[in-house]
């Protein structure tokens, strides 16, 4: 998957780069409009991440040059929090947007949103050591033990196994198991994990659902009992 | 032309004296002209009447020369006064010889004007009847009229003295009164300039001003005040954002020295990552925030309307929240119905807010009633929980920013205080309001939205 950032904020160019490298990205960066113009038009790249405010051709620009000739999907960052910088960004051709300051996680999120549509038939089965997840029945079990969940606690788990070994912020937690796309200052999350967590960790050996303080929660198998931070 | 009030005045003063006093002249001037013209009409008249009956008696031409020496006796004592006897027979004849304008004055009956050694003169004509061996003659008695008009002239003259000396007065006395009208003008104004932003509480004197100025010194004085409690609005509110902020900029900063300043191992270091993060995502969800209010500030309304039903949307909101509740072990009614068009993620962000406030006031076992009426124009969406009553000094001011009823909640991890803010900056975005309530049955705390 290769990326490229626009982006002249030294900084937030260098985290994203080597954050997106991490997660297994091509990651090539230009660090103002002139050359992510060039760039953008003269490679091939899976997603591009792009400055609205950019020294010399501001991100706009860059769109609308890239529009011309190319459909790369174009996720825009607007640090003004403005209704007409987002409509305007997603009416000249952008395909998604990030308010700064975001969360890493965030455009984790959006990023695999963008590539994801062209993946193909989703499995129905999810199997996470000794958890098994049927998602068509809606059912799940570990070392063979149904787990009796309510709809939302099923929900969560799908959502968490269907991301297994990704961290999920809760903002991304709410957006998929309640359609919620608003901050709020519930803790809904905290408790839904908690509840899921009773369910499933806790009769068992191994714990599956870690919290990752500060960023959010992730379902993974984890080869040593690691000591919950 | 930028002229003072009291210049204004003047002017104003003088054109209208000036205006006034022409008027008063020009009826003046007709007037005496109409006096002097009817005066001298009298005595052509009475002169006539007195010389008619002498001509009349004589008849006799040898008799003649000492008509015309009584006649000149008679007028000598007259400069101003001539008289003309003009007959065929020249035997009858009487004053200078006439020239051809005078006889045609003279043969016209009753008044006529004409011009003799240079003199305007007003006369009057008639005939005398013929009697014994005089044949009928033109009699024709002409009065100077020169000391007439010199007499208007003179009036005229000091008439247009006295307009200008008037006007001139006027604007002079005019500009004196204005100088004492709008002398508390003045003092006003001086007033107001002594008026700094560092004294924001100090206001205009009143009492003494005349009505007119008082009515604009309270205006005044009233938009004062509210700049005074905006400005100590947005000093209280900056305080609040720099406390907000400090606390957990404090707490990197502190536990970031302390963790650096001796060797740690990896196990200690993730820790103090996860550590700042939790911070750094408790300031960018306060950033976030101060900016979504300044959107509502600026007036912005919400953009992405759809009409739908506010229960359905209440009852999402109760979805979300249903395992907080029933950690609460609060029960949630919703009462009432409504269609309206609304940015759904603003309201369920809204209704979500209200709810949760509910539950941190709500006793355990109780039940939180979610109302949606439909009023003129507006629809009230009020949250009510049964909790203990809260004071009306709270009410006021609990959608401020960062106002807490609660003190001692402050702090908490969870709430930063905008809570209520942000309920009360949607509703502006929708075009309501907000409203709170508060008695013995309970708390009730809601916002409007406009219909339709």
């Amino acid at each position: 998957m290769k990326v490229l950032i626009v982006e002249d904020e030294t900084k937030t160019a260098d985290y994203l780069q080597r954050g997106l490298r991490e997660q297994g990205y091509v990651v090539d960066v230009a660090r103002d409009g002139v050359s992510g113009r060039h760039m953008a038009l003269e490679y091939e790249y899976d997603v591009i991440v792009l400055d609205v405010m950019l020294p010399g051709v501001d991100g706009f620009a860059v769109l609308s040059a890239l529009r011309e000739r190319r459909h790369t999907p174009v996720i825009m960052l607007t640090a003004r929090d403005r209704v007409d910088d987002r409509v305007r960004g997603l009416r000249e051709g952008a395909d998604d947007y990030l308010i700064k300051p975001f969360s890493f996680l965030e455009l984790i999120a959006r990023l695999q949103a963008l590539t994801r549509r062209s993946r193909g038939q989703e499995a129905m089965q999810l199997r996470i050591a000794d958890l098994h997840i049927d998602l068509l029945a809606r059912k799940a079990w570990r070392d063979g033990q149904r787990l009796e969940l309510t709809a939302k606690e099923f929900a969560l788990l799908a959502a968490l196994a269907r991301r297994k070994g990704e961290i999920l912020s809760k903002t991304t937690i709410a957006e998929l198991v309640w359609d919620v796309n608003f901050d709020s200052d519930t803790n809904v999350v905290e408790v839904a994990v908690k509840r899921l967590r009773a369910k499933l960790d806790t009769p068992f050996a191994t714990n599956l659902l870690h919290t990752v303080r500060g960023m959010g929660y992730v379902l993974e198998a984890r080869s040593s009992v690691e000591v919950q931070v | 032309m930028n002229l003072s009030i009291s210049q204004r005045l003047a002017a104003m003063f003088a054109i209208t004296s000036l205006v006034l006093l022409s008027m008063a002249a020009v009826a003046m001037h007709c007037l005496l002209e109409r006096e002097l013209t009817r005066h001298q009409m009298n005595e052509l008249q009475s002169r006539w009447q007195l010389h008619e009956p002498f001509i009349h008696r004589n008849n006799d031409a040898a008799y003649w020369d000492y008509v015309a020496s009584k006649l000149d006796s008679i007028l000598a004592d007259h400069q101003r006064v001539r008289m003309w006897v003009l007959s065929d027979d020249e035997r009858f004849h009487y004053g200078s010889q006439p020239d051809a304008a005078l006889r045609a004055t003279a043969q016209a009956d009753g008044f006529g004007e004409l011009l003799v050694d240079g003199r305007k003169m007003k006369s009057f004509s008639g005939e005398v009847g013929a009697h014994g061996e005089r044949p009928a003659v033109r009699m024709m008695i002409a009065l100077d009229s020169t000391p007439f008009a010199e007499t208007l002239q003179t009036f005229t003259v000091g008439l247009v003295a006295l307009m200008v000396l008037g006007a001139v007065a006027a604007a002079a006395l005019g500009s004196y009164i204005a100088g004492i009208g709008l002398r508390p003008l003045g003092r006003l104004s001086r007033e107001a300039q002594a008026l700094t932003p560092n004294d924001l509480s100090r206001r205009l004197q009143i009492d003494t001003l005349p009505p007119e100025l008082s009515q604009l010194a309270q205006a005044f004085n009233g938009a004062l005040g509210r700049l005074e409690s905006s400005y100590q609005h947005l000093e209280a509110f900056n305080a609040d954002v720099a406390h907000e902020l400090r606390t957990p900029l404090g707490n990197l900063i502190g536990q970031t020295q302390v963790t650096l300043s001796r060797e740690r191992d990896a196990q200690e270091l993730k820790e103090l990552l996860h550590s700042n993060l939790e911070d750094l995502e408790r300031l960018r969800g306060i950033v976030n925030d101060m900016l979504f209010l300044a959107r509502a500030d600026r007036g912005e309304s919400a953009p992405n309307r759809v009409e739908v039903s506010l229960a359905r949307e209440v009852q999402r909101a109760v979805e979300f929240l249903e395992f907080v509740l029933e950690e609460a072990g609060v029960q949630v009614r919703i009462e009432g119905d409504a269609r309206a068009s609304i940015e759904t993620s603003l309201f369920g962000r809204a209704i979500t807010n209200l709810l949760q406030n509910a539950v941190q006031h709500a006793p355990r076992g109780a039940e939180v009633v979610v109302d949606v009426t439909q009023q003129a124009g507006v629809i009230r969406i009020s949250v009510r929980n049964p909790g203990p009553s809260i004071g009306q000094e709270h009410l006021a001011r609990m959608f401020d920013r960062f106002y807490r009823v609660d003190s001692a909640r402050s702090g908490s991890h969870e709430n930063h205080g905008l809570g209520l803010a942000i309920v009360r900056a949607i509703a502006t975005m929708h075009g309501g309001t907000v409203f709170a309530d508060s008695g013995a049955q309970g708390t009730v705390i809601g916002f409007t939205v406009a219909a339709g």
